[in-house]
């Protein structure tokens, strides 16, 4: 063994002479690899961002995640309501830290929580230039890896979740980070430790990525070196437990770890995710889960068939293979027997892995034309072969992603919820005295007009199941003032006995949009009529 | 309690918070410094010797009433693989045992075993080590302990690394090895392990370091240069490496497990204290004496000052983690203070992991069994080794304040030994 002995003194690190200007410096820096990145997140980020918020149609969930990162923001603790549990805060949270930000580019033609969408945009911007490191590092040229961000970012299916408020979009983001930094080049224990912390936080934006972890272990157990791996593997898992700890003692510090009388906890917030009523098998048809993947496949095929069929032939692949793993965890959990609820977002945690899987597979396939039985030579027939397969991929792909882009590029689907908030701001005449009920979507504009958050604007379930609201209306329906009625308020009325007198006690006073089943209408409670 | 006194309760818990978790991640940073790379890792050990023996070693042995293991020791020496070498065994005027001893091993190998008497009135360490350092004839000054058990391989190899590097000092490995006499000898024995296996590399390579006190090598006229020892501080070795390094010598460290030179704990605790107290008071004093301040860059004054005075940084975290813990349980806090005051346990908890794996390590490299048992002494004992350490913190302070800088020397029974 040649030995570098430490010494004493050193030779100064910058050598005497003119210096670079800063920028220069850091611009040279960025290197080939770099300016691909750069330019590939570059192409994601102009389709993502244009017409942000006009689609897809805003979600009950991306309203919840806003007002819950609101309540941050104005100190009324973790949610505007009673947190309960029902997801690790450290999502939101980042939300909060990202809000100022839509603000730059302030306009309201659109209701709030589609406005504030741009805040997602840094987050994709830096899971894209994260997929690319982590391609590179991982063994894909730098072409296989610039394809996997574009599967990433440009996949319609990418282009409608990504852009939305969901946690599982930070949740990739770190995880991304985690998995980057367990495959350090130089094998450095405090990368290897960043990357448990990494894992930790993402874990703690949304907890199903926690399917992942054993991937994420086999990547970094292959990129330790045999001196140094149990320091390796005991610095990530310490940081990892240390971090997810957190989420726990915060809830003891409360008293609401477990459950008891009179308050929410951890545990029931934890039994009430695993005991949710499940989506059925994705292999029933008509089942929920069946319609979630109908809904993803309806948006692309290429990734999700494409990086599941890819990732079965990586396991053998060395370098490729915690990526692989991943894929088939994340499948694994959808497709096992009595598999539980299946919400929509949940794919948004497969894209990348699933974009690296199929980026992988056409560099080894491009590799194989390329270089098997280098004795045959045949370079004009392989070369042939090589730009017809990848003629016949792009003629199949292109065409599906330009229709679902250019949707997503052209379509305002929010054009009823915009209507209805303008059509609130201007007829209703003292906000600050009024109480209306409505999705988490609407919730954040009529805040931002002037009703009382909680109790003078109020999620419409909380009506029905949150005793600290119900407390609050002591007449019942007839203490609310309007009811906005959206598709999801109508979804399930049974379960809610005080939306549904209201809806059944109001009158129609405006209404968007042209479908029966999309309309929005703002209705108004009648309070004389009998009950 | 009134919101005044809740509020300055949580900026209290806020601030000292902030202040332990600092000192336990930078404590954690430089303790893992050897496992940061595999390369990292590769540097820390002696390169491969060439055989050749380019260089003449003088090595003082200074021993006071320790005629059970002398002999031992120098026999040991004697086994050497290199060529050109002296051992000067330094003998007191005042203790005819262990004198005897050595005359018997001077008898024994003429030429290459002398004996040096001391004559000085109190006697201790650096005033041996300097009444040697006049007869030495070597080019290096190697120091070793009456008790050391040194491998017959070291001398080469220590030759190779001065060739090599063109160092002015380098510094090999001491391991205590008895982890399994007391609870506070594994505790003991893993403070080496990352002392010499890690953290001495790291000050090494930042160009301030203090040097152990045997098992380390001088070049004669460095050493000379430097008027030898410091005969009133009690931590000699590392004022000597505090003064070295900071006047730009080179300084090379280098540990391979099968050449470290081997050690015992303390017999008892009380001695542990003793020899830690007597440390501490060393460290003190070479604080006080501002050699560190001539160094060039401000990191390095910091790493200097941060070093020297960790002893008290411990007992300063003795007295306040308990304050910390009692505000917590009887002030009811804000969720998010209260929070907070539990991040210093981040760092803290992940030491207690990382040493449990220098725990396995050091049982692989030293090929000895370490049990689960040990294991969980290891952690017990965490706490209870810190209020030791704390201790011996106060102590030292307490008798260097008194001006009471005698030497309390430990005793050895030669358990490493066999």
């Amino acid at each position: 063994m040649t030995t570098l002995l430490d010494t004493a003194s050193r030779a100064p690190i910058t050598p005497p002479g003119v210096r670079p200007t800063l920028l220069k410096h850091s611009l040279r820096r960025i290197g080939p690899d770099g300016w691909t990145a750069v330019a590939v997140t570059a192409v994601v980020l102009v389709v993502q961002g244009w017409n942000i918020a006009g689609f897809p149609a805003v979600s009950d969930d991306e309203g919840t995640y806003l007002a819950q990162a609101w309540a941050v923001q104005h100190h009324r603790g973790l949610a505007p309501y009673t947190y309960w549990y029902d997801h690790p805060p450290l999502g939101w949270l980042q939300l909060a830290v990202l809000s100022w930000l839509p603000g730059l580019f302030a306009s309201s033609a659109h209701v709030l929580t589609a406005e504030l969408r741009i805040a997602m945009l840094p987050v994709t911007a830096g899971g894209a230039l994260l997929l690319h490191l982590l391609g590179r590092r991982i063994g894909l040229s730098r072409w296989a890896a610039a394809l996997a961000v574009l599967l990433f970012g440009l996949s319609p299916l990418a282009v409608g979740l990504q852009r939305e408020l969901f946690l599982d979009n930070f949740a990739v983001l770190w995880i991304l980070a985690a998995f980057v930094l367990a495959a350090s080049p130089r094998k450095h224990l405090w990368h290897h430790v960043a990357a448990g912390l990494c894992a930790g936080v993402a874990v703690l934006s949304k907890e199903t990525v926690a399917v992942v972890l054993p991937a994420l272990l086999l990547l970094l157990w292959q990129h330790c070196d045999r001196t140094t791996r149990k320091f390796s593997l005991v610095g990530f898992t310490a940081a990892l437990a240390l971090v997810g700890l957190g989420y726990p003692m915060y809830a003891a510090l409360k008293g609401e770890l477990f459950p008891g009388p009179g308050h929410v906890s951890l545990l029931g917030g934890l039994l009430f995710q695993l005991q949710r009523e499940g989506s059925g098998s994705v292999l029933t048809s008509g089942s929920g889960s069946r319609r979630v993947l109908e809904s993803w496949l309806y948006y692309d095929r290429v990734l999700i068939l494409g990086g599941l069929a890819a990732a079965l032939p990586l396991l053998g692949a060395r370098r490729l293979r915690a990526v692989a793993l991943a894929v088939l965890l994340l499948a694994a959990v959808v497709l096992r027997p009595g598999a539980g609820y299946l919400p929509a977002m949940y794919v948004i945690q497969a894209l990348p892995f699933l974009a690296l899987s199929l980026a992988g597979l056409a560099q080894l396939g491009a590799r194989l034309a390329l270089h098997a039985v280098p004795r045959l030579g045949l370079r004009p027939l392989r070369w042939g072969v090589l730009v017809l397969a990848a003629a016949l991929a792009a003629g199949w792909t292109l065409p599906r992603w330009y229709a679902g882009d250019r949707t997503a590029l052209t379509v305002d689907a929010n054009a009823p919820y915009d209507a209805a908030a303008r059509w609130i701001r201007a007829n209703v005449p003292d906000p600050a005295h009024t109480r209306i009920t409505v999705d988490d979507a609407l919730w954040p504009d009529l805040v931002r007009d002037g009703f009382e958050p909680g109790s003078g604007v109020i999620w419409f379930y909380k009506v029905d199941l949150d005793p600290a609201v119900s407390r609050t209306l002591p007449q019942g329906w007839r203490s609310l003032d309007y009811i906005v009625s959206t598709p999801i308020v109508r979804q399930d009325p049974g379960a809610l006995p005080t939306v549904r007198a209201a809806l059944a006690h109001s009158v129609v006073v405006a209404s968007f949009g042209d479908s029966a089943a999309d309309r929005i209408e703002i209705r108004r409670i009648v309070k004389d009529a009998s009950p | 309690m009134a919101d005044g006194g809740k509020m300055l309760s949580s900026l209290f818990m806020v601030g000292v918070s902030a202040i332990l978790f600092w000192m336990a991640a930078l404590t954690l940073w430089w303790m893992l410094h050897a496992w940061r790379t595999p390369e990292t890792l590769a540097a820390t050990s002696f390169g491969a010797a060439d055989g050749v023996c380019g260089l003449e070693f003088s090595l003082l042995v200074p021993a006071r009433h320790e005629q059970e293991v002398l002999e031992h020791t120098v026999t040991r020496l004697l086994e050497s693989s290199h060529t050109a070498y002296e051992i000067l065994v330094i003998v007191g005027h005042d203790d005819p045992l262990t004198a005897e001893v050595a005359a018997r091993m001077a008898d024994r190998a003429p030429g290459r075993v002398r004996v040096i008497t001391d004559t000085h009135e109190v006697k201790n360490k650096p005033k041996a080590l300097n009444t040697a350092l006049p007869h030495c004839r070597g080019e290096v000054v190697g120091v070793f302990d009456a008790e050391d058990q040194v491998h017959p391989e070291l001398l080469a190899h220590v030759d190779h690394a001065f060739r090599a590097s063109g160092a002015a000092v380098v510094q090999g490995g001491v391991q205590l090895i008895n982890f399994h006499s007391s609870w506070y000898s594994l505790r003991n024995c893993l403070e080496y392990f990352f002392w010499f296996r890690s953290r001495l590399h790291l000050h090494a390579s930042k160009g301030f370091i203090p040097l152990g006190g045997n098992t380390v090598f001088v070049r004669t006229e460095v050493l000379r240069a430097a008027g030898g020892w410091d005969q009133d501080c009690l931590a000699e070795d590392c004022d000597l490496g505090v003064r070295l390094s900071t006047g730009g010598a080179k300084v090379v460290v280098a540990y391979d497990s099968s050449m470290v030179t081997r050690e015992e704990t303390p017999g008892t605790l009380y001695s542990l204290l003793k020899q830690r107290t007597r440390w501490n008071q060393g460290f003190l004093q070479v604080y006080r004496k501002k050699e560190w301040k001539r160094l060039p860059s401000l990191r390095q004054r910091l790493l200097a000052r941060w070093t020297l005075t960790t002893p008290f940084l411990q007992a300063f975290s003795g007295v306040v983690i308990p304050i910390d813990l009692l505000l917590a349980l009887t002030v009811k806090l804000p969720v998010s203070v209260a929070l907070f005051s539990f991040v210093p346990a981040v760092p803290a908890l992940a030491t207690f992991a990382f040493e449990a794996v220098a725990l396995h390590d050091f049982g692989v490299q030293y090929d000895l069994r370490v049990r689960p048992v040990h294991y969980l002494k290891l952690i017990a004992g965490g706490p209870l080794y810190q209020v030791v350490l704390a201790g011996a913190a106060l102590r030292a302070v307490w008798r260097e304040h008194r001006g009471d800088r005698g030497w309390e020397l430990t005793r050895h029974v030669g358990a490493h030994l066999g």
